[in-house]
């Protein structure tokens, strides 16, 4: 919940930079990267098709948008909101983005402008709404989780789009989508993760936002525009799921049906918890959120390849949840006695 | 996330004078702004005035009469029952939520299914069976959450994937419909009252057997019960409470196990509703637990805790129910399902709005 305890002991005259600042890379973090590192070896052992690039592609592939909104969702949540209607807003943009391909088969860059921006446009009305109507984050989004579903719906008009054509195959999981054998839409979302980072941790607007989620009347107080920082979590949210949703067409096949998006915004706030982010807000960070995202990934895909029933990795999903905050709790509880 | 505290002095000014000086009109409006359940009885009352107009103007497609407003009342029972699941979690405080319901329903059902269907014990024993298994899953959740401090979001949600992928893994994906559960349809069934039946619409049965029952229990734990006034206090301000000597955790695993109780029970309607014991009967499309917690939140359920009541709940679940049945006469086929979904987003960001008004307005819902 607070800011970090070295803000306070650093002292003010001689404070640099470097000593005001949380350190880049959290205990969390490397937790994760343990675990995350001891599955691959495990799975390497027991499935010998698992460490190939033919299994770790779309393993990557299917980690872009969950981690690429999740970078959205991190931001939401350090502001100590939350932004449950992702899912309706994927399926907006999916079916939006999708219909303008089948019917005019628009270039690349006016199918991401189109997606983005409506996406952005959805962010930004959950963003007003919350910070200007000033009423619970969890319980607008629900709200327009519905309204996006509902409009989503209108727009498919019959149950799937069918003949997209492959505008998009450059984040596809084809020879397309890759370079040097890295698919685009996991590069994209490394930088992505990169530029947040920084823009978290090194500038006065990402401060601002755990300010914000650590005590929003005390920011307000000391001179931070509330209002618009909290827009702007809520808008890049949505531009990135605008971004994400144009991922999902390209990693499917031709046809989009209505099930796109369905419970996607459970699994990311799944990897922004399991990557060391506070629900309770003013604490996070969006390396942790990606490496969550190969987290939850990973066990969906292994479960899968182990030959186990696939239900079986919301199991094991939620394990994860339970040991992550779990361990995050304990040392929060140890460091506050020390 | 309340980003100023002080109310404004000059929308409050009208407030200060004291109500007997007060004209009606303004008296009215404050009841309608501040008593949710006002709001509510009056948006019943114009929902049933404008689907009864339209109905006699010819526009819909079957008659909105009070025998189809009783039948409708079947999918009430659910709602209502999750609705106060919720309505007490939520009450309890510090962020207290539960996302876990509808995999409950699904997990609870699966166990009932089993045990009605297939090892054949006896309805009581079946009902056991998911009621129990109801409260030890809630009772997870609250162990996590009051003992070792999860916050409630994060807790259900491990716990929702966790039953869900229960449910789905030991009934091997597929639903249970042996012939005991076939027949245990007739549960569902709509039933004549005894004495004065004859002039009142047939209604479902569940609303007699599960629902009320379970109304009056949750009204009486409420209201009537030191367990019900911990609750507020605790919802309130949990450290408030704590020094005045309430102990808090047991009290709030209790709340958590109560949901889960409640949820078996709703395992038990839904069985008999689908004819069939489904492993994703809680989990499938929304789910149950986001309609649910709409229904709390429209019912004027304060998100933050301490503030609650169970006829918001029905009120609100009324509302819903005869609002969607009327969409589904005026719209029929998909594109009422489709306008249910516009109607509950609409009504649920303008209830919230509402909220955050009058709380400014007057100070408090």
């Amino acid at each position: 919940m607070s800011i970090d305890e070295r803000t306070k002991a650093a002292p003010p005259a001689k404070a640099t930079a470097r000593r005001i600042l949380p350190s880049p890379v959290t205990g969390q973090e490397f937790v994760l990267i343990g675990v995350i590192a001891v599955l691959w070896v495990l799975l390497g052992i027991f499935t010998p098709a698992f460490l190939t690039p033919n299994s770790i592609q779309p393993l990557l592939v299917s980690i872009a948008p969950i981690a690429l909104i999740g970078v959205g969702m991190t931001f939401v949540i350090i502001t100590a909101g939350i932004d449950v209607s992702v899912g309706g807003a994927i399926m907006l943009c999916a079916v939006v983005v999708a219909k303008t391909m089948v019917s005019a088969d628009v270039p690349l860059f006016v199918a991401l402008a189109i997606a983005i921006g409506l996406g952005l446009l959805l962010g930004l009305i959950n963003g007003a709404l919350i910070a200007y109507g000033r009423v619970h984050a969890i319980i607008i989004t629900f709200g327009t989780a519905n309204i996006f579903q509902f409009v989503a719906l209108r727009v498919f008009a019959s149950s799937t789009v069918n003949g997209i054509p492959g505008t998009l195959d450059v984040f596809g999981r084809g020879e397309a989508g890759r370079t040097f054998g890295v698919p685009h839409s996991f590069a994209i979302t490394v930088l992505v993760v990169i530029v947040a980072w920084w823009y978290l941790r090194h500038t006065a607007g990402g401060r601002h936002l755990f300010a914000i989620g650590g005590n929003a009347n005390a920011a307000r107080l000391a001179g931070i525009k509330v209002q618009p920082r909290v827009m702007l979590a809520y808008g890049l949210t949505g531009a990135l799921v605008g971004l994400a949703a144009c991922f999902i067409i390209a990693s499917g096949t031709s046809t989009l049906d209505q099930a796109v998006g369905s419970g996607k915004e459970l699994q990311v706030i799944a990897a922004v918890v399991i990557g060391g982010t506070s629900i309770l807000g003013g604490r996070g960070s969006v390396i942790g959120t990606l490496l969550g995202a190969i987290l939850v990934q990973t066990v969906t895909s292994g479960v899968t390849q182990l030959g186990w029933p696939s239900q079986l990795a919301n199991l094991f999903v939620g394990i994860f949840i339970i040991i992550a905050v779990g361990t995050d709790l304990l040392r929060e509880r140890a460091r506050r006695k020390s | 996330m309340t980003l100023v505290n002080e109310t404004r002095p000059i929308q409050t000014s009208g407030n200060k004078k004291p109500r007997g000086q007060r004209n009606l009109a303004s008296r009215a409006l404050e009841a309608l702004l501040t008593q949710r359940v006002v709001l509510l009885a009056v948006l019943i009352v114009i929902v049933i005035v404008v689907m009864s107009l339209l109905d006699s103007a010819g526009r819909l497609s079957g008659p909105y009469d009070p025998d189809y407003l009783a039948s409708s009342l079947i999918s009430a029972v659910p709602l209502v029952m999750l609705g106060l699941a919720e309505l007490l979690v939520i009450l309890s405080g510090r962020g207290g939520i539960d996302l876990s319901v509808g995999s409950i329903v699904s997990l609870s059902g699966i166990l009932f299914g089993m045990a009605y269907g297939e090892w054949h014990w006896s309805f009581v024993a079946s009902l056991l069976v998911a009621v129990i298994s109801g409260g030890i899953f809630g009772a997870v959740n609250g162990v996590l959450v009051a003992y070792i401090g999860f916050p409630p979001l994060i807790a259900t949600l491990a716990t929702y994937y966790a039953y869900r992928s229960l449910a789905l893994v030991i009934s091997d994906q597929k639903p249970i419909n042996s012939k005991e559960i076939q027949d245990f349809y007739s549960a569902a069934q709509s039933i004549e009252l005894p004495v004065i039946g004859g002039s009142l619409p047939l209604v479902p049965l569940g609303i007699f057997t599960f629902l009320i029952p379970t109304a009056l229990i949750v009204w009486f734990l409420l209201n009537k019960t030191t367990f019900g006034r911990r609750l507020y206090a605790l919802g309130t301000n949990d450290t408030a409470a704590q020094w005045t000597g309430i102990n808090v955790r047991p009290n709030r695993l209790a709340v958590y196990a109560l949901s889960g109780v409640i949820a078996g029970l709703v395992a038990v309607v839904t069985v008999s509703q689908f004819a069939s014991a489904r492993p994703d009967a809680g989990t499938s499309g929304n789910g149950m637990a986001l309609p649910a917690i709409t229904i709390a939140v429209l019912g004027g359920v304060a998100i933050t805790g301490g503030i609650g009541r169970v006829s918001g709940i029905v009120l609100a679940t009324l509302l819903i129910v005869w609002l969607n049945a009327g969409i589904l006469l005026a719209l029929p086929g998909n594109d009422g399902s489709q306008f249910q979904l516009l109607a509950l987003g609409l009504v649920l960001v303008f209830a919230s709005l509402l909220n955050g008004l009058t709380k400014r307005k007057y100070g408090g819902i």
